[in-house]
């Protein structure tokens, strides 16, 4: 299976379960989860469903193309399932049957994993998901973000589409991996690697970055006071990455490092509060829809979780 | 009629090492439920895997039995009118009782007379209170991490998907957030999935192992044992004895197979830890040892599906594992390239606490402090080798190995001292200033790495007490007291006579220096650091003597921990005896009366010509004779011979108060009493204070 039918058949899967399709966002982030359609979606009462390809960029594991394994940029499939059916298990097996992984031929396995992402105050539980021994999938079941309790929660399944295309066709390295017929990975992204790679480390200007940080960061909460959550959380982004570039440059001190973190940390927090308020506001439009994925069991004790945003709804928050 | 009761939850994947804990808890919180419902019950057991938790109890009754029990209602005085008749209160009682006033009865209770009367409660059926119990079950486990799915407020390790509840044939209602109970299992996830109906509980465990769940967890551990020893005796070795991994792996499981993978011949030049760490942290791999314990490049994998075709998963975990010996050799090669003392310099950029600074300047703290306590302990000549050790102690911190896998630390610097041309013995105790790691671990064999090691938790220790940070009942961050008894294993283990204080208060000097904090803040922590350690002697020497009696050691002092530790044991093994019972007895009473005598008398000994009595005298000189024997003896290490010297003070304590009345009234003698009684006392005083030792009989165990 090439590269380009991985995400095909990802894709259909997802799309025929309801999900909407959404596009890569187009600004720099280290990994799907950052993107709005994660980040912000994961917030409020409303339901979510999305699948997404997410070029993840990770200055600091950049190795100049020389690494078999690691990359300046990789390509996450992120699917996000909100509320987090209750057959999300299957419907994720039934996903890997799709790309041709089946479980009577390999060893699967759900190995426990806590996700943690300081810097967008979010956390969550699930696993690992093993395919003989190789880590091919992050399942989280989200608990809380921008530091808000998750409720109801959402089902997060990030695919390491580069491990799964080179476990799939039984190649070394991950330029060797077949993007489509007759033409490798290493001829779509070799250079970009190098040159993003030498970026990363030596070319850039860190005096430039340090401003840019600076100018983001104000940026951010300027649109934040005018009540624009989307371009802020932009911003917000723009900062994270920027703090990724001079962190892999080595410019921040290990005393600075930690405050550095803090701020990327109340920019994203601050955006989230903003985002649902806007969505308050709205009166949260997108759970009149009634769009779920998936089994969606009816509650059998106690009152939903998602019922704790009416309070929320009554009183807006600035 | 009695019959079998089954609960089994079903989950999603459950973390390694929360599954038998939970089930354990299941078990106690189903039984416990059961006792407090009345409802008898035969013998339970658990079956456990990831995705199940279940207990199976005997012979559940059909229902409580009837129960009488006694109400308790007014007081006489209050039940009885001045005229004989019953007051207000009396049939108000009657009534709730659903009884005649004239059925009440008078009983005797240690308040009074009281009005009251049987009352007989009718049992209750199973299926009535069944529900309850399982119900406070699955809602009562206690899991170190919960979360919660889907749109519900109940939260558990992983999500619920299935109850099991059945009490012989029937159904018990249970529900749990958007699951209802039912009685349904399912099978292995893709070998036999179901749902497969259960007709009887006993019908459960072998219905289990037809749809291919392994749910004994003793069953499967065993299993996974001999099918992994199968395996390496097939590649001409054995399995590498690890508890800890057998026990993970079987919570990663419900249908065992064992899968024989091999790796290149090459990276058995890596250290073996490396490939050890390499194949057991991560992909939980059994390495495979040859007869004489060396490394076969071979490993075991535990696989929860008997795939179709193993040579196709093995070909995976077998990539797996290549390209993490690759990054590992890399590393390996990266790493050496470098000289682990021009590495040193970079631990300035490396964060040990916020406050308190870089692992550069914790080192430099280290050698100050591994230096005088080489001093202390009486070994000047190795002053070069402790140093040397000391400097290069946590220069790995910064090695791509150590990066990827912090549990090599010390290893990867022994490895990397020695690749660099370092003395072995710096080598070695770079590695061992990491041990003891755990209560079960050794003490270094060698005495570089015992003082480097004390030196990095003393300075660690003072440091998070200067700060105000010791550990909390539930948050330990930096392990302190993992740290405070690896400083007591090593000095005991390693036998220093050294004086703690003195230890503690070089390494107060350093942190405090780096705070730039005064003297008064820096004794306040060294106080308080000293209540830690002797917290930390209370605990773990609970088991070598009575309580009271590490209290009364601990009270007299623990500044030589090896000479506390002796004298522990002398008073453990007198402690016992009717005449040392008697001695305690005698000894309270010395304290008493000075402490309620001695405040306003002199502190100068006993003045010979104020005696009146001969026992006086003979008391004087016995306490002066023991005092000094005391001291001499304790200052030679020899706890029983101080202990000994003391107790013959008993005869002439015992003469005394046979012959003396201490509360005279002339007041010169009767102070030069207290005096001599003070003295008395002060010979116990460097052995323990006796006043803690509970001297009446019969009241400690």
């Amino acid at each position: 299976m090439t590269f380009q039918d991985l995400i095909l058949a990802l894709q259909r899967h997802w799309a025929a379960q309801g999900c909407i399709l959404a596009q890569a966002y187009d600004v720099e982030v280290g990994a799907g989860t950052m993107a709005p359609t994660t980040f912000l979606r994961a917030l409020g009462p409303e339901p979510w469903n999305v699948a997404y390809v997410q070029p993840s960029r990770r200055p600091a594991d950049g190795r100049f193309g020389e690494n078999p394994n690691r990359l300046f940029q990789h390509h996450q499939f992120q699917v996000i399932l909100k509320p987090s059916p209750k057959d999300v298990q299957a419907l994720y097996l039934d996903s890997l049957q799709a790309i041709g992984i089946d479980p009577l031929e390999h060893d699967l396995r759900f190995v426990e994993d806590d996700w943690e992402a300081p810097t967008l105050g979010a956390w969550g539980l699930g696993w690992e998901v093993w395919c003989d021994g190789q880590e091919i999938t992050q399942f989280t079941y989200f608990q809380q973000c921008g530091g808000f309790e998750c409720r109801p929660v959402s089902a997060e399944l990030t695919y390491g589409l580069e491990r799964i295309a080179m476990y799939l066709q039984n190649v070394d390295t991950i330029f060797d991996v077949e993007w489509v017929k007759g033409v490798s990975y290493g001829e779509v992204f070799h250079r970009n690697e190098v040159e993003m790679s030498t970026y990363a480390f030596r070319a850039s200007d860190p005096a430039v970055l340090f401003t840019l940080f600076e100018i983001y960061e104000k940026e951010c909460a300027r649109l934040l006071a005018q009540g624009l959550p989307l371009p802020a959380y932009e911003s917000a982004l723009k900062c994270s990455h920027t703090f990724n570039l001079l962190d892999a440059r080595g410019a921040i001190s290990v005393t600075e490092r930690a405050g550095f973190i803090k701020r990327v940390r109340d920019n994203a927090r601050a955006c989230a509060e903003a985002y649902l308020a806007v969505r308050a506001e709205l009166g949260f439009p997108l759970l009149k829809t009634g769009w779920t994925v998936g089994q969606q069991p009816p509650l059998l004790e106690g009152v939903p979780a998602s019922k704790s945003w009416e309070s929320f709804l009554a009183e807006p928050k600035s | 009629m009695n019959d079998d009761l089954l609960f089994e939850i079903g989950t999603e994947e459950l973390p390694a090492g929360a599954v038998e804990p939970a089930v354990e808890q299941l078990r106690t919180l189903v039984l416990s439920g059961l006792e407090g419902a009345h409802l008898g019950h035969g013998a339970a057991r658990t079956l456990a895997t990831p995705r199940r938790l279940t207990v199976l109890v005997e012979g559940v009754a059909e229902r409580s039995p009837d129960a009488t029990r006694q109400a308790l209602g007014p007081s006489v005085k209050a039940a009885f009118a001045p005229d004989g008749s019953h007051t207000k209160a009396a049939t108000r009682f009657a009534e709730a009782q659903g009884v005649t006033v004239s059925a009440l009865r008078r009983v005797q209770t240690p308040k009074g007379e009281y009005l009251a009367v049987e009352v007989t409660e009718a049992g209750r059926p199973a299926s009535a209170l069944l529900p309850a119990v399982l119900g406070a079950a699955v809602h009562g486990i206690d899991f170190r991490k919960r979360m919660r799915w889907g749109d519900v407020e109940q939260s558990f390790a992983r999500p619920v998907q299935w109850l099991l509840a059945l009490h012989g044939q029937e159904v018990v209602p249970v529900v749990f957030a958007d699951v209802k109970s039912g009685r349904m299992t399912f099978g292995h996830r893709f070998l036999s999935p179901g749902p497969h109906p259960v007709a009887h509980p006993r019908d459960y465990p072998g219905l289990l192992e037809r749809v291919r769940v392994l749910a004994d967890v003793g069953t499967r551990k065993e299993r996974i044992r001999r099918e992994a020893d199968e395996a390496a005796r097939r590649a001409g070795g054995r399995i590498r004895e690890d508890q800890a991994l057998l026990d993970q792996v079987t919570e990663l499981v419900e249908w065992p197979t064992a899968l024989l993978g091999s790796f290149e011949e090459r990276h058995l030049e890596l250290p073996p830890e490396v490939l050890v760490q390499e194949m057991t942290s991560h992909q939980r791999y059994f390495p495979v040892l040859a007869a004489d314990g060396r490394l076969l490049p071979r490993f075991v994998a535990i696989s929860n599906t008997p795939v179709r075709d193993p040579a196709l998963s093995v070909r995976g975990y077998e990539r797996v594992l290549r390209s993490r010996l690759s990054d590992g050799r890399f590393f390996f090669d990266q790493d050496r390239k470098v000289p682990l003392a021009a590495r040193v310099p970079a631990l300035e950029r490396v964060v040990w606490q916020g406050k308190l600074g870089t692992y550069a300047e914790k080192v430099g703290r280290i050698r100050l402090l591994a230096a005088a306590l080489t001093r202390a302990v009486g070994r000047p000549e190795l002053l070069e080798v402790v140093d040397r050790a000391a400097l290069l102690a946590k220069a790995d911190l910064t090695t791509g190995m150590v990066g990827e896998f912090p549990e090599l630390q010390g290893v990867m610097g022994r490895e990397y001292a020695l690749a660099s041309g370092e003395p072995p013995a710096v080598a070695q105790a770079i590695a061992d200033h990491y041990l003891p790691r755990g209560a079960s671990d050794p003490v270094p064999a060698d005495d570089p790495g015992a003082l480097v090691g004390m030196a990095d938790r003393l300075d660690t220790l003072a440091g998070l007490f200067v700060l105000g940070k010791p550990p909390t009942a539930s948050a330990d961050p930096f392990g302190l007291r993992r740290a405070c008894l690896g400083v007591v294993h090593l000095v005991l283990g390693r036998g220093y006579r050294l004086s703690l204080g003195e230890a503690v208060g070089h390494a107060l000097e350093g942190v405090g220096k780096k705070l730039g904090l005064g003297a008064a803040e820096v004794a306040d922590a060294g106080a308080q650091l000293l209540e830690f350690f002797r917290g930390r002697l209370r605990a773990l020497w609970a088991e070598r003597a009575r309580a009271d009696v590490v209290e009364a050691v601990l009270a007299a002092g623990f500044d030589d921990l090896l000479l506390a530790r002796a004298r522990l044991d002398a008073f453990a093994q007198v402690v016992g005896a009717p005449d040392f019972t008697e001695l305690a007895i005698a000894f309270k009473r010395v304290v008493n009366i000075v402490e309620k005598q001695g405040k306003d008398v002199s502190s100068e000994p006993a003045d010979p010509r104020l005696f009146q009595e001969g026992t006086e005298t003979a008391l004087a000189q016995a306490a002066r004779r023991a005092s000094a024997e005391v001291h001499r003896a304790l200052g030679a290490g020899d706890a029983p011979a101080a202990l000994a010297a003391a107790r013959a003070l008993k005869g002439p304590v015992d003469a005394f108060f046979d012959k003396v009345l201490v509360m005279t009234d002339d007041r010169p003698v009767r102070e030069n009493r207290v005096r001599l009684l003070r003295e008395v006392a002060q010979v116990f005083a460097p052995l323990a204070d006796l006043s803690r030792i509970q001297a009446e009989t019969g009241v400690t165990p």
